[in-house]
């Protein structure tokens, strides 16, 4: 199981800093006594909160904590599927020749939707279509600028782990 | 109707009030009104139809919209409320219209009694440089600066306030005549920087108050802000009931207050009350008001300003002296003389021998500056058992509105001394739990056990430089990431899927949550 603090829509900062927990719920509850007697902080208040249908179909289960009087919203999930996710939304593209890049799928899925046209110039950050995966939807993006040189799938078609998504060049 | 609907004595010129405020000073309005026989008449905007003051009330009537400027702040629709619904008492409570001579005026215009003082007395204490003409008339030390109000778009006001700001002394503080809760108010360190400080103080102070007369005052390093509750009555009668430290604050809004001022002598606290009577004796005091103090470093007091109604903080008084100051506003109003008890407690005041604090939950987060945030409560327990008093208006499942006041209540704690009093601070702090939205609480834990604050005798600067909200914060992050994996391991079925929890009942409490409450409840100080 793991736990992230999402509040302030700083989720991916706070899990590089360490504030993603991953613990069995066992061991949570005997580490947290410990947390809480060296911290001097009452028993935390902890809440559900009502989370979206794609959140909840994903087998996360958001709360909110209370602790110390400090509010927290908390998402909670298995950690393998934690991660299994969390490689789905990281864009990883392999270098074909000196500029063109092809970005390809990182775990199984189906193509949602497709946000650019082929020949289409593109920000980096932009999103180019997005997969839905382990019952999550998740945004591909171009880690860089360039131009769309082809998109080689389509909203609705299945991919599997390393199929070829797009290419920019 | 209350059961006991009969007035405290038939002779009061009334036996209906309404209540021209909302939120927690409108609920303990209307619980004085039910303990003195009074009958009580609420008012709501749409936002508060069905609020905690509005369901206390024996009747209530709807001002308008949610904004303050088309309810709260429309003297006409609550004169003509109360005229309708057959009040013969307005009671301001604080805020709003309560020290508006206009409003009070209209109120004895319509043949209502204005629970306060007289509007010319509220007309003269409003202006901060009347206020200040008329305790240095008395002999009251006032912080030195100037005196008159200075329009800064003359040139020659300008060139003056340049001159005299070097008798002022460096740092300085330019404030708008007109001003209150640090509006219009710039501290300048050097003179270079006078004149751009002069500029947009003056713009502030236009469009806070249509008014952007300035004056200069020094600005009084590691000051502390200590203030005096007075009583006047109708017969020229005018008590101090002793001092409250209300230097625990940000960005000039109070965050927490306490009954006596710590570190002061007796004669010290005799000093101060004699001072705050004379200013209320020079302005004809008659009801309720607060005189406002400075005290340096060096033990220095001077005068800074007089509020004439009910203070927020005016509790912590009522916990020390064991008097009611509203039921003495009421008694004040209908022109009886200060009490017996008023009087004794009064003699006492110098030598208080309990100490109160008061802790401001606000829908604040103290991480992000102390920015308001409204939204629904959804989790509500408030803190009880000896000592303690809630003064409060929320509960589970209130929406706390952005167009007002983020005050959602006020702790207060009394106890033998300040040791015990801080400690039943914590206590009661720690059985606090409200969810839905940030609250200063987390703010108030820190401060009750901040050794500088525990020393007692910290400065008005004291928080803006030793809180750090993120830090704190961050503590905190761990143990409430292992609550929410400890409480979901409770809650998992067998397989391990999240689905087979129960998903309807809000809040959750989990089993591993509610033992811990009632070790915690054992482990609690008798």
């Amino acid at each position: 199981m793991t736990a992230t603090d999402g509040q302030r829509s700083r989720r991916a900062v706070l899990a590089e800093a360490g504030t993603a927990l991953d613990r069995a719920p066992d061991a949570a509850g005997a580490e947290l006594e410990g947390a809480r007697d060296r911290l001097a902080l009452p028993r935390p208040v902890v809440l559900r909160l009502p989370g979206s249908p794609a959140e909840r179909a994903a087998g996360q289960v958001r709360r909110e904590v209370v602790a110390g009087g400090w509010r927290f919203e908390v998402t909670v999930e298995d950690a393998a599927r934690a991660a299994l996710r969390e490689r789905a939304g990281r864009v990883e593209g392999d270098v074909a020749g000196p500029t063109r890049l092809v970005v390809r799928a990182q775990i199984p899925g189906r193509v949602v939707s497709v946000g650019v046209r082929d020949g289409q110039s593109v920000e980096a950050g932009q999103r180019l279509l997005s997969v839905e995966a382990m019952k999550m939807e998740n945004e591909i993006r171009a880690q860089r600028a360039g131009r769309v040189e082809r998109v080689t799938v389509k909203p609705g078609q299945r991919v599997e782990r390393g199929d070829e998504l797009a290419v920019l060049a | 109707m209350s059961p006991q609907a009969r007035s405290a004595s038939p002779a009061w010129p009334f036996s209906r009030v309404l209540i021209a405020n909302r939120g927690e000073i409108a609920v303990r309005l209307v619980r004085a009104c039910r303990e003195l026989g009074l009958e009580s008449v609420a008012v709501y905007s749409d936002a508060d139809a069905g609020a905690p003051h509005v369901r206390a009330a024996d009747q209530a009537i709807r001002l308008g919209p949610t904004p303050p400027t088309e309810s709260y702040l429309r003297a006409d629709r609550i004169v003509a409320a109360a005229l309708a619904t057959g009040a013969q008492a307005v009671h301001p409570g604080y805020g709003f219209l309560a020290e508006q001579a206009a409003f009070a005026e209209a109120c004895l215009a319509a043949g209502l009694v204005f629970v306060g003082p007289g509007p010319a007395t509220l007309a003269g204490l409003g202006d901060k440089l009347a206020a200040r003409r008329a305790a240095r008339d008395a002999g009251v030390p006032v912080v030195p600066g100037t005196l008159e109000p200075a329009r800064f778009d003359r040139a020659a006001a300008r060139a003056h306030m340049a001159a005299v700001a070097d008798d002022v002394g460096w740092p300085l503080l330019v404030k708008a005549a007109a001003g209150g809760g640090g509006r219009g108010m710039r501290r300048v360190d050097h003179r270079a920087e006078l004149q751009a400080a002069l500029a947009s103080a003056a713009h502030e102070a236009e469009a806070a108050f249509g008014d952007g007369s300035l004056y200069l005052e020094r600005f009084v390093q590691d000051g502390r802000h200590i203030e005096v509750q007075l009583l006047g009555d109708a017969h020229g009668t005018v008590v101090a009931l002793g001092e409250r430290d209300c230097s625990a604050q940000r960005r000039h809004q109070k965050l927490l207050e306490e009954a006596p001022a710590p570190g002061l002598s007796p004669a010290e606290r005799k000093h101060l009350g004699e001072l705050a009577v004379r200013v209320a004796r020079a302005v004809g005091l008659q009801g309720a008001a607060t005189c406002e103090f400075l005290r340096g470093p060096d033990g220095a007091v001077w005068f800074l300003e007089v509020n004439v109604r009910l203070q927020v903080e005016h509790g912590v008084t009522e916990l020390v002296t064991g008097l009611d100051l509203v039921h003495e506003q009421f008694r004040i109003a209908a022109g009886e003389p200060l009490s017996r008890r008023v009087l004794a407690a009064a003699a006492r005041a110098a030598s208080p021998e309990r100490h109160a604090i008061e802790m401001r939950i606000s829908a604040e987060d103290p991480a992000a500056d102390f920015s308001p945030q409204p939204g629904r409560v959804t989790h509500w327990r408030e803190p009880a058992g000896p000592g303690v008093r809630v003064d409060g208006w929320v509960g589970e499942g209130t929406v706390v509105s952005e167009a007002y006041d983020p005050l959602l209540a006020k702790i207060l704690v009394v106890a033998e001394d300040r040791p015990a009093a801080l400690a039943r601070a914590a206590r009661a702090l720690d059985e606090t739990e409200i969810g839905g939205l940030q609250t200063t609480l987390p703010f108030h834990r820190w401060l009750v056990r901040e050794p500088a604050f525990r020393a007692g005798g910290i400065s008005t600067e004291f928080v803006a430089h030793a809180w750090d909200g993120a830090v704190q914060r961050e503590t905190a992050t761990t143990v409430a990431l292992l609550a929410a994996l400890a409480a979901d391991g409770t809650l998992l079925g067998a397989n391990g899927s999240p689905e087979a929890a129960p998903a309807a009942d809000l809040p959750v409490t989990t089993e591993w949550a509610a033992a811990g409450r009632r070790e915690a409840l054992e482990a609690w100080p008798r």
